[in-house]
């Protein structure tokens, strides 16, 4: 009976054709299915990752030309051009080097915030088109990364401190994996796995106070050096920022420190996310605080530092990873006992979401996603190659060790964005725009483009509710109650789960005693 | 794929030659009186859904236990963790456990897990043990 129902299901001949081709459709299916045929899961959710990144890039591309550019240029066909559009000099032409500074030509194209004119076309409000635009775009990009990150976190081994054992090691054996050489590698793992665990369960039993005590000090001896690393690299930046180097600077720290952290492999994955947050908001301060200060068109400066920094940060990626498999194929050769280096999932995904937050200065060139499309799609082909070329690539040894890791692992993934997002509503309520470009000119500050919308519907009958809810709601103290109501309700749902999960300990333990 | 009286058998899955558990796979799912692990169209529905994205952890861990089972008693016992082991780890000599430590491990896991202390894992034990790994359910499957 079950068979006559799948028969019965109403495929004609044509729609089974269609099958096969809607699958060569779907980009990079027949890749992922190798790439996971190969190295198992985990490494396959990072590049599942790179993909979903992709599409979230074209699609905001597409709002964002859809909705800001695509108006600003036909504005720009029709023969009533004022004053305000900003054109491009006569003496200004095309070099190849716009494409590595961002200056120059790029200056005056829509690629950058000051291009964009203020006037209303043809009903079309261009101010609040932006605004709303941009706001729409960081909303959804927070809710889409922490939707990312839970998955991820699903999938990526980040087991407790129990990830020793031997019945976890047994059982999760990678049914996904298909490649016979790589099912042979990973039993050959496995089973030194195994010997290790065994024999690190037989030392702990021999391990004395004062071991201990070291064991610490050294721990807290990297630390210090570390976050004092840190540091230092952030002033370092602060008082370079005037200059062109700045991204160059910046990216070359992020390739050449994390290689630098990985001698202390405790500590690698909060170092890193430390000295990338840290480098961003020395950035953010920077931008914010002195560069008003400096006249006409600082957005589109900044629009630009953004550019290059993006630019920097892609060609580091892929020097990066072509110097990684230089030194590991010859490592491999000259240091046969060195063992095969591994494709470390945990460092490639956070360097994904440092990309990605890069992402934060649409606001100063709404054409960014356009590079980053391109920079992910390049970068997919790279890491692939990259994969496939450190031969024999191994199941990451060590699964994520450290027991806390869980909650900081979310925390740290969101920390950045929430810098970068949180600079820009400052930028929004406080700062004034500058007086000549941009579609905020002539403006207090950009949120008073809301305002002045709010105006216009005063006027018109049929939206009162919304005036209603803007006045009483967002701009009252309402606002901030309900915030706090929010908070609340969150941090009772917590205590709530907390609470079940010591139950269901408690009651295990009632049925092993 | 044919008519329902047709079969599947074990060397036709020659995508998962290389799987360690290809034969397990086989006999657990298969539903013929012959008991050679050939399977129908049916049982290949059925494993496919088993390994797929949507089976809860209690399906995949039921199914887990009985392809764990090497002798299909209804317990794990030394002599089935010891094939599990075997089936996991490599073949050569030096990629082989030798029987001490196959002896400690043993021991190991049924410290771990038996929470009755019988000698043997039964099945609400080892979904027990399964509950406390996370990655068992991402790993556990076969995409076509």
């Amino acid at each position: 009976d079950r068979i006559q129902a799948i028969r019965d299901l109403p495929m004609s001949f044509k729609e089974k054709k269609h099958i096969s081709t809607k699958q060569t459709l779907k980009l990079w299916q027949g890749a992922m299915k190798s790439i996971g045929g190969k190295f198992g899961t985990s490494v396959l959710t990072y590049f599942v990752f790179l993909k979903w990144l992709l599409m979230f890039n074209i699609f905001s591309f597409l709002v964002n030309f859809g909705f800001v550019t695509i108006p600003l240029l036909v504005y720009k066909q029709t023969p009533n051009i004022s004053q305000n559009v900003n054109n491009v000099p006569q003496n200004v032409t095309f070099r190849g080097l716009e494409i590595l500074t961002g200056a120059g030509y790029f200056k005056y194209t829509v690629m950058y915030y000051g291009s964009y004119s203020n006037e209303s076309l043809v009903g079309y409000n261009m101010q609040l088109a932006y605004f709303f635009t941009i706001a729409v775009y960081m909303v959804l990009c927070g809710i889409s990364l922490i939707f990312m990150a839970v998955n991820f976190k699903d999938n990526y081994v980040l087991a407790d401190s129990a990830s020793n054992s031997a019945w976890q090691l047994l059982c999760t054996w990678d049914f996904s994996v298909t490649n016979e050489k790589a099912v042979k590698q990973r039993r050959n793992n496995l089973c030194v796995q195994l010997k290790e665990s065994l024999s690190e369960m037989a030392q702990q039993e021999r391990i004395t106070v004062s071991e201990k005590l070291k064991h610490y000090g050294i721990n807290f001896g990297c630390w210090l050096l570390s976050t004092s690393l840190a540091f230092g690299c952030a002033a370092s930046i602060y008082y370079e920022a005037k200059t062109l180097l700045v991204p160059f600077v910046v990216s070359l720290i992020n390739l050449v420190i994390p290689l630098f952290y990985s001698l202390f492999n405790k500590f690698e994955h909060y170092s890193n996310v430390f000295l990338k947050m840290s480098i961003l908001s020395v950035l953010c301060y920077y931008w914010m605080s002195k560069v008003p200060a400096k006249g006409s068109g600082w957005e589109s400066m900044v629009g630009q530092s953004l550019y290059r920094l993006v630019l920097f940060d892609f060609l580091f990626l892929m020097l990066g990873s072509f110097f990684g498999e230089f030194l590991s194929v010859i490592g491999t050769k000259l240091i046969p006992r060195m063992g095969v280096p591994e494709f470390d999932v945990a460092r490639n995904v956070l360097e994904l979401i440092y990309s990605q937050t890069l992402a934060i200065g649409i606001y100063f060139s709404p054409l960014l996603p356009a590079m980053q499309i391109l920079k992910f799609f390049i970068l997919f082909y790279l890491k692939k190659s990259q994969v496939s070329l450190t031969h024999n690539c191994q199941p990451p040894r060590r699964s994520g060790r450290a027991a806390q890791m869980q909650t900081i692992f979310i925390f740290l993934l969101f920390f950045p964005f929430f810098v970068g997002a949180l600079s820009i509503v400052a930028y929004t309520a406080w700062l004034t725009p500058s007086k000549s470009c941009g579609p905020f000119r002539g403006l207090n500050n950009s949120f008073s483009a809301v305002d002045v919308w709010i105006g216009d519907l005063k006027n018109i009958t049929g939206s009162q509710w919304v005036v209603e809810i803007y006045n009483n709601v967002i701009r009252s103290e309402i606002f901030y109650f309900l915030i706090t109501l929010i908070i609340v309700i969150i941090y009772i749902l917590w205590q709530v789960t907390n609470g079940r999960k010591e139950l269901i300990r408690r009651l295990r333990q009632q049925i092993v005693n | 794929m044919g008519t329902t009286a047709s079969q599947l058998s074990k060397e036709s899955l020659s995508e998962y030659q290389s799987n360690p558990f290809k034969e397990r796979i086989c006999q657990v799912f298969s539903t013929s009186e012959q008991k050679d692990g050939s399977l129908t169209f049916e049982d290949f529905l059925d494993l496919l859904s088993a390994f797929s994205d949507s089976a809860t952890l209690e399906i995949k861990s039921h199914y887990a236990f009985r392809i764990f089972d090497f002798d299909d008693d209804g317990t794990l016992d030394c002599a089935d963790l010891e094939k599990l082991v075997n089936c996991l780890t490599g073949e050569t000599n030096d990629a082989k456990l030798s029987s001490t430590e196959m002896k400690q491990l043993i021991s190991n896991i049924l410290e771990e897990s038996d929470i009755d202390k019988d000698g043997t894992v039964n099945l609400s034990e080892f979904q027990h043990v399964i509950s406390r790994s996370p990655d068992f359910v991402s790993s556990f499957k076969i995409v076509l």
